[in-house]
C-alpha cells in the first residue's frame, strides 16, 4: 500500500504525479504469444504466466530459403606489390571475390598459359595487375644523405673513414635504425688498398677493423645526422620539433649511455638477496605512499565535512545557538503548517502563520536543489545540511537582522514592523542579546542565581527575603516580576556582601583597637607616643579606602536596579532609592537592616505595582 | 539473417593481415622434415629425414620397419643440420613438395595420345615458344612460392644451393629462407624473443629482435635429442642388469618376465645381413620411446647432483619400461640423471663414443642462454628474458620448463622471467614450420620474397643479401 493508494482512499488529489498510474496488467498481457489452435479460455487458464507450450517454429526451412543466393564467385587474381620496388616483376596470385566492375582478369579456364615464364610477362603487358593492399604498410626511415663535398667540409672525423660512415648509414637504412640489429650486423671490412677483393676476408684479419660499440655507432650516426640537418636548414629556421630532434642528436653523450648500460648490467647481476631487499624497499615505499594517500584522503574528507556549502546569503545568523534555535522553531512551524495545508488544501490556510510557510516552501524548492548541488562534493554532510540550507532563506530568518528573536504567544511576524515601546510592552516583546538553548522556566532562572552562592550566603539572602515578605519562589513569575525580583535579589546580595565586608572590617578594627590598647598600655609603661599616632593615621586611611570600595559596589548595584526599574516603569521610586543609598552607606553597623528594609520596601512597592 | 558471415567482398586488411598466395613451407630438420601449405596451422607432411636406400634406389617418406636385403638408412644432413648430400636432399624435398603436396598433373596433350589426328600423327608445337612453355610446365613448383627454414648457422654455400635448387630445379616464382629461431618466435607470436630450441641434433639459443635474428647471440650445443639417446644407451650399458637394446623387428615373440629378470623372447633370424644403419635407426625408435615415456628433467631445487637430491629421487615412485623383448625394469633416479647432462656437464654419463663428446660446461643450457644474452645489447636483455620461447621436441621432456625457469631465476634474480612454451606437443615439435606458415601467408611479407626475376639478375648470391 503506497501513499498513492492512501490518497485514493481519502479522495485526496495526488501530490506528485497527477497523471494516472500506468496499468500494470496491460503490460503483462501484451507480449503473450498467440498460440494457434488453442482455445482462448484454455490459454487464459495460465493467468499471467503463459502456458508452457513451445510453438513449433520451422527454423531450418526458413533459414534455408532465406539464404538462397547465387554462390559468390571467386577468382585467382594476380597482384603485384609496389613495396618491392621491382616494377612488378613478381606476380603472385591470390583468391579474390569476383567483382563485376573489377579488372576482368584472365579467364580461369586456360590455366596452362599462366604458369609459363613468358606468360607472366605477357600478362603484365596485357594489363597491369592490381597492387597489393599491403604495399602501403611499407615504411622506410629517412637517413641523412650527403655528397662528397659535404662530407669533406662537415663530416670529417679522425675515428671514421668515409667508407665506414657510408657503411653505417647503409646499415641504418637497411635495418630501420634498429640499433641492436645494426650493431649486431656491423661487420665493416676496410677495403684493401689494392683490388684484391677476392680474398678480402683474409686481409680483413690483417687490417683488424676496430670493434665498434653500440654507442660509437650511435654517436657517429647522430653526429652525421645533426650536421646534415644543420647544413640543410640552419638551426634558427628549424621548426620546433625539428629543433628538438636536432638538439637531442647533438647532445647525445656516448659516455653517459655507456655508464647507464653498465648500471643496467649491474642491476641485472644483482644477487637474490639484493633483489629481495630492493623489492622489500619498493614494497615499503608503496606502503608509505598508500598511507599518505589514505591520509590525504581522510584529510580531504575531513575538510569537506568541516567545510560548509557556500551560500549567497549571510549565514551569520545561524552561527549562534539562538539563531539555530530560531531556525529549528521556524522549521517546526513550517512543517506543521505544511501538514495542515496539505490536508486543508491550498488557499484554506488563512492564518498568517500558514501563509508564511507556504511561501517558504515554494521558495525553498529550487534552493534545495541548489543545496544538493553544492553538497555534491561533500555528500556526507548533505543530509544534515540540506534542510538547513533550504530553510535558510525563509523570510522569518532571512529578514531578521537582529541576532535573536523571541516569540511571546503570537507567531513571528513576517514583515518587521518597528514597534514602539508602548506596543512592545503591550505585546510583551523583548530583546535579548543572548538566550540559552532550549526553553527554561523563569523561576529556574531565579534558582540559578542562588546556586552561585555559598550555602551561608543563600541562607542570609533567604532570611533577608523572608524579612521582606517575599517568598523565595515567585508565585507568578512574569517577565516584569522576575526582572524586579532579580533587581531585588541583586540588592539583597549586595547588602549581604556589604554586611560580610563590614563584619570583617569591624573585626579588624576591634583587633586593631585591642592592639592599640595593648600598645598604649605598653607605651604607658614605656612612655613613648610617637609611633602610635602614625599607626592610627594609617588605620584611618585604610578605613577610608575600604569605604570607597564599598561605595563603588553599591553604585553598581544601584545602576543595575535603575535599569531594571526603567523596564518595570517604576521611575520615581527608583530615584528615591538611588538617593537613599549613599545615606545607607554613611552609617554602617546598625544601618544595615534599615537600609535593606527600605530598599526592599521600594522594590516591593514597584513589584506590587507591576502585579497590578 | 544476422548470422551471415562477414562479407568476403571487402578485404578486411585491418583485422586480418593474411594474404594467401599458395606458398609452400618446408622445414628440414635433422630428425624430421615438415612440409605443408602456408596459412595452415600444422604441416601436412612430417617424415623422418633419414631416408632408405635399397639396391641403388632411394625411398623417401614414411619409415619402413621391416628389413630387407641391402636395405640401409642414409642421411643427407650432418649433425649440424646442414645438408651435405644435396642430390638426396633435393629428391627428398621434391618427394614432399611435388609428389605429396601437389595434385596429380594431367599428362600434357602432346603425350596423352588423345589428340591423334587422322593421319596418326600428333599435332606438335611448331615454334620454340611452345616448347619453352612445356619446359616451364615441367618445372614442378612453378605456381608456388617456397619458404624454407634453415639453421641459424647455415653456411652461405648451403643457402645459395638451396635457392639454386628451388629456382632452377623446381622453378618456384619466389623463394625465401627463414631462420629457425625467427620462425619459432613468430609461431609464438613474438617478434622479440629469446628462442631456446631444443631439437633433435642441436640445441640453439638465439635472440630475435623485431623479427630479425641477432647473429652474435646465436649459441648452439649438440646436447639435444640425439645426444640424449646416446646418454640413455650409456646408462643402459652401465646399468646393473645390463640392458641390451633389441629393436622391434628382431622380436618374433616374447613372454612376460619379472622386473629385472633376463628377457624370455624368441628372436627373428634373417638370412641376409642387416645393415648397421638400419639397426641403429630401429634401435633409435626404442630409445625414443624410452625418452618420451620415462626420462624426466630434474625440476629442482638445485641441481640433481646436489647432495640429497638423488636419494630423494630414489625414494620417489619410478616408472617401468618394457623393452621390445619383454625385459622390464623400474627406473627411478636414472631417468633424471640422463637428462641432467643438459644442465650440468658433470652429471652426464660417459660419452658413448669419442666422436660424440659430452657437452662442455659452456654447452649446457644455462651457459648457452647466458652466452646468448651476453651477445646482445644490455637494454634488450630484460625484454628478452621476459620473452623466452621454448620450442623443439626435446623440450617436451617432463619438467623441462620448470627446470629452465629455475635456472634462469637463479641466474637473473632481479629480472622478470617469462617462459613461453606452446602447450600442444605438435606446436612445440613443428614450431619453426608453423612460424614459416604464418610468415608466408602474411600480406606484408610478399614484398620480401626473392623473386625469379631477382634471382635471374643476381644469381644465387642474392640470398645472402636478402635473407638476413
Amino acid at each position: 500500500m503506497t501513499s498513492n493508494d492512501l490518497r485514493d482512499v481519502l479522495n485526496l488529489p495526488s501530490e506528485h504525479s497527477p497523471a494516472p498510474r500506468p496499468n500494470k496488467k496491460q503490460r503483462t498481457g501484451a507480449p503473450r504469444p498467440n498460440l494457434k489452435g488453442l482455445a482462448r479460455e484454455v490459454q487464459s487458464l495460465g493467468g499471467d504466466n503463459p502456458i508452457a507450450i513451445v510453438p513449433e517454429v520451422p527454423f531450418f526451412k526458413k533459414r534455408r530459403y532465406a539464404s538462397r543466393k547465387p554462390a559468390a564467385r571467386w577468382e585467382l587474381r594476380a597482384f603485384t606489390n609496389s613495396a618491392r620496388g621491382d616494377n612488378g616483376s613478381l606476380v603472385l596470385r591470390h583468391w579474390k571475390r569476383k567483382t563485376d566492375h573489377g579488372p576482368p582478369g584472365e579467364p580461369p579456364q586456360e590455366p596452362e598459359s599462366r604458369p609459363s615464364e613468358d606468360g607472366v610477362d605477357t600478362e603484365m603487358k596485357e594489363e597491369k595487375p592490381e597492387d597489393s593492399a599491403f604495399a602501403k604498410f611499407n615504411v622506410r626511415v629517412s637517413v641523412p644523405q650527403y655528397n662528397e663535398d659535404q662530407y669533406q667540409s662537415n663530416l670529417q672525423s679522425t675515428e671514421w673513414t668515409k667508407e665506414e660512415t657510408d657503411y653505417l648509414l647503409e646499415l641504418a637504412k637497411e635495418y630501420d635504425l634498429r640499433w641492436p640489429i645494426i650493431w649486431d650486423r656491423y661487420e665493416f671490412v676496410p677495403k684493401p688498398p689494392e683490388g684484391e677483393e677476392a680474398n678480402g676476408t683474409s686481409t680483413a684479419v690483417v687490417t683488424a677493423p676496430k670493434p665498434r660499440t653500440l654507442e660509437d655507432l650511435k654517436a657517429r650516426y647522430y653526429e652525421v645526422a645533426a650536421k646534415m640537418m644543420a647544413v640543410q636548414k640552419p638551426a634558427q629556421y628549424m621548426t620546433r620539433p625539428e629543433f628538438e630532434l636536432y638538439e637531442m642528436m647533438q647532445n647525445f653523450n656516448p659516455e653517459q649511455e655507456r655508464k647507464r648500460k653498465e648500471f643496467a648490467l649491474n642491476t641485472m647481476a644483482r644477487s637474490k638477496d639484493e633483489a629481495r631487499e630492493e623489492e622489500s624497499l619498493l614494497l615499503e615505499i608503496k606502503r608509505i605512499l598508500a598511507r599518505t594517500e589514505r591520509f590525504n584522503e581522510e584529510r580531504r574528507e575531513l575538510y569537506n565535512r568541516l567545510d560548509f556549502p557556500a551560500t549567497d546569503s549571510d549565514i551569520n545568523s545561524f552561527k549562534s545557538s539562538a539563531g539555530l534555535q530560531a531556525l529549528l522553531q521556524n522549521l517546526m512551524s513550517t512543517d506543521k503548517s505544511k501538514k495542515r495545508k496539505s490536508i486543508l488544501g491550498p488557499g484554506d490556510g488563512v492564518s498568517p502563520g500558514g501563509a508564511v510557510p507556504g511561501s517558504a516552501v515554494s521558495e525553498s524548492g529550487p534552493n534545495r536543489r541548489e543545496s544538493i548541488a553544492a553538497a555534491a562534493s561533500s555528500r556526507r554532510d548533505s543530509d544534515a545540511r540540506g534542510p538547513a540550507m533550504s530553510a535558510e532563506p525563509t523570510p522569518t530568518t532571512a529578514s531578521s537582522s537582529g541576532p535573536g528573536h523571541k516569540k511571546k504567544g503570537s507567531a513571528a511576524q513576517p514583515e518587521r514592523r518597528k514597534l514602539s515601546a508602548q506596543e512592545e510592552q503591550v505585546y510583551g516583546v523583548s530583546y535579548h542579546d543572548r538566550l540559552g538553548s532550549g526553553p527554561t522556566f523563569r523561576y529556574e532562572k531565579i534558582n540559578k542565581l542562588y546556586s552561585h552562592k555559598s550555602g551561608q550566603q543563600q541562607l542570609r539572602i533567604t532570611n533577608a527575603l523572608a524579612e521582606l515578605d517575599v517568598p523565595p519562589r515567585l508565585v507568578m513569575p512574569t517577565a516584569a516580576v522576575t526582572a524586579q525580583f532579580e533587581v531585588l535579589w541583586g540588592a539583597v546580595t549586595a547588602l549581604v556582601d556589604l554586611r560580610k565586608l563590614s563584619d570583617k572590617l569591624e573585626g579588624e578594627i576591634k583587633l586593631e583597637e585591642a592592639k592599640k590598647i595593648e600598645r598604649e598600655r605598653a607605651k604607658a609603661v614605656l612612655g613613648t607616643g610617637d609611633g602610635g599616632d602614625e599607626e592610627a593615621q594609617g588605620e584611618k586611611g585604610n578605613e577610608k579606602g575600604k569605604e570607597e570600595v564599598t561605595n563603588e559596589d553599591v553604585d553598581v548595584v544601584g545602576e543595575g536596579r535603575q535599569s531594571g526599574e526603567d523596564a518595570g516603569a517604576g521611575g520615581d521610586a527608583a530615584a528615591g532609592s538611588v538617593k537613599d543609598e549613599p545615606g545607607t552607606e554613611k552609617d554602617k553597623g546598625t544601618g544595615h537592616k534599615r537600609s535593606a528594609s527600605e530598599l526592599s520596601a521600594t522594590s516591593d512597592k514597584s513589584a506590587k505595582r507591576q502585579k497590578k | 539473417m544476422s548470422q551471415q558471415p562477414l562479407s568476403s567482398s571487402v578485404q578486411p586488411t585491418d583485422i586480418y593481415g593474411g594474404d594467401e598466395v599458395s606458398a609452400l613451407v618446408l622445414d628440414p630438420g635433422y630428425c624430421s622434415t615438415r612440409a605443408g601449405f602456408a596459412g595452415e596451422d600444422h604441416p601436412k607432411l612430417v617424415i623422418p629425414t633419414p631416408y632408405h636406400h635399397i639396391n641403388g634406389r632411394d625411398l623417401f617418406g614414411d619409415p619402413i620397419v621391416t628389413p630387407r636385403a641391402g636395405f640401409e638408412v642414409r642421411h643427407y644432413m650432418n649433425r649440424d643440420s646442414v645438408v651435405e648430400d644435396w642430390d638426396a636432399a633435393t629428391r627428398a624435398w621434391e618427394y614432399l613438395l611435388v609428389q605429396r603436396l601437389q595434385p596429380p598433373r594431367p599428362t600434357p596433350p602432346s603425350k596423352n595420345r588423345l589428340n591423334v589426328g587422322d593421319d596418326g600423327d600428333v599435332e606438335m608445337g611448331e615454334d620454340g615458344a611452345a616448347a619453352d612453355a612445356t619446359d616451364a610446365l615441367e618445372k614442378p613448383l612453378a605456381e608456388n612460392p617456397l619458404l624454407m627454414a634453415e639453421a641459424p648457422w647455415n653456411p652461405p654455400k648451403a643457402r645459395e644451393k638451396a635457392i639454386e635448387v628451388c629456382m632452377e630445379t623446381w622453378g618456384c616464382p619466389a623463394f625465401w629462407l627463414g631462420r629457425t629461431p625467427v620462425l619459432s618466435s613468430f609461431a609464438a607470436g613474438k617478434p622479440t624473443a629469446l628462442v631456446v630450441d631444443v631439437g633433435g641434433a642441436n640445441i640453439s639459443v638465439a635472440a630475435v629482435h623485431d623479427g630479425i635474428l641477432l647473429k652474435r647471440s646465436v649459441q648452439r650445443s649438440p646436447a639435444a635429442g640425439v645426444w640424449l639417446s646416446s646418454q640413455i644407451r650409456s646408462m643402459w650399458k652401465t646399468n646393473e642388469p645390463k640392458v641390451d637394446v633389441v629393436p622391434f623387428f628382431m622380436v618374433e615373440s616374447k613372454k612376460p618376465v619379472e622386473a629385472g629378470a633376463p628377457p624370455d623372447a624368441r628372436l627373428r633370424t634373417f638370412d641376409f645381413p642387416i645393415s648397421d644403419s638400419f639397426r641403429a635407426f630401429e634401435e633409435e625408435r626404442v630409445v625414443k620411446e624410452f625418452k618420451e615415456s620415462v626420462v624426466e628433467v630434474w625440476r629442482g631445487p638445485g641441481r640433481f647432483m646436489a647432495p640429497g637430491n638423488e636419494d630423494y629421487a630414489k625414494s620417489q615412485p619410478g616408472r617401468v619400461f618394457e623393452m621390445p623383448d619383454g625385459a622390464n625394469q623400474m627406473w627411478r633416479e636414472q631417468r633424471y640423471r640422463v637428462a641432467e647432462g643438459m644442465w650440468d656437464e658433470a652429471a652426464a654419463y660417459p660419452a658413448a663414443s669419442a666422436d660424440e663428446p659430452n657437452p662442455s660446461k659452456a654447452q649446457t643450457i644455462p651457459a648457452l642462454i647466458k652466452a646468448a644474452l651476453d651477445g646482445v645489447d644490455v637494454d634488450l636483455r630484460p625484454n628478452l628474458l621476459s620473452n623466452v620461447v621454448v620450442t623443439g621436441s626435446t623440450s617436451l621432456l617432463n619438467g623441462f620448463n620448470d627446470r629452465l625457469n629455475q635456472e634462469l631465476t637463479a641466474m637473473y634474480p632481479g629480472v622478470r622471467i617469462k617462459i613461453h612454451a606452446a602447450g600442444f606437443t605438435s606446436e612445440r615439435r613443428h614450431g619453426a614450420w608453423i612460424g614459416g606458415s604464418i610468415l608466408a601467408s602474411l600480406g606484408t611479407f610478399h614484398q620480401m620474397w626473392i623473386s625469379r626475376h631477382e634471382y635471374d639478375e643476381n644469381g644465387p648470391s642474392i640470398v645472402e643479401k636478402r635473407c638476413k
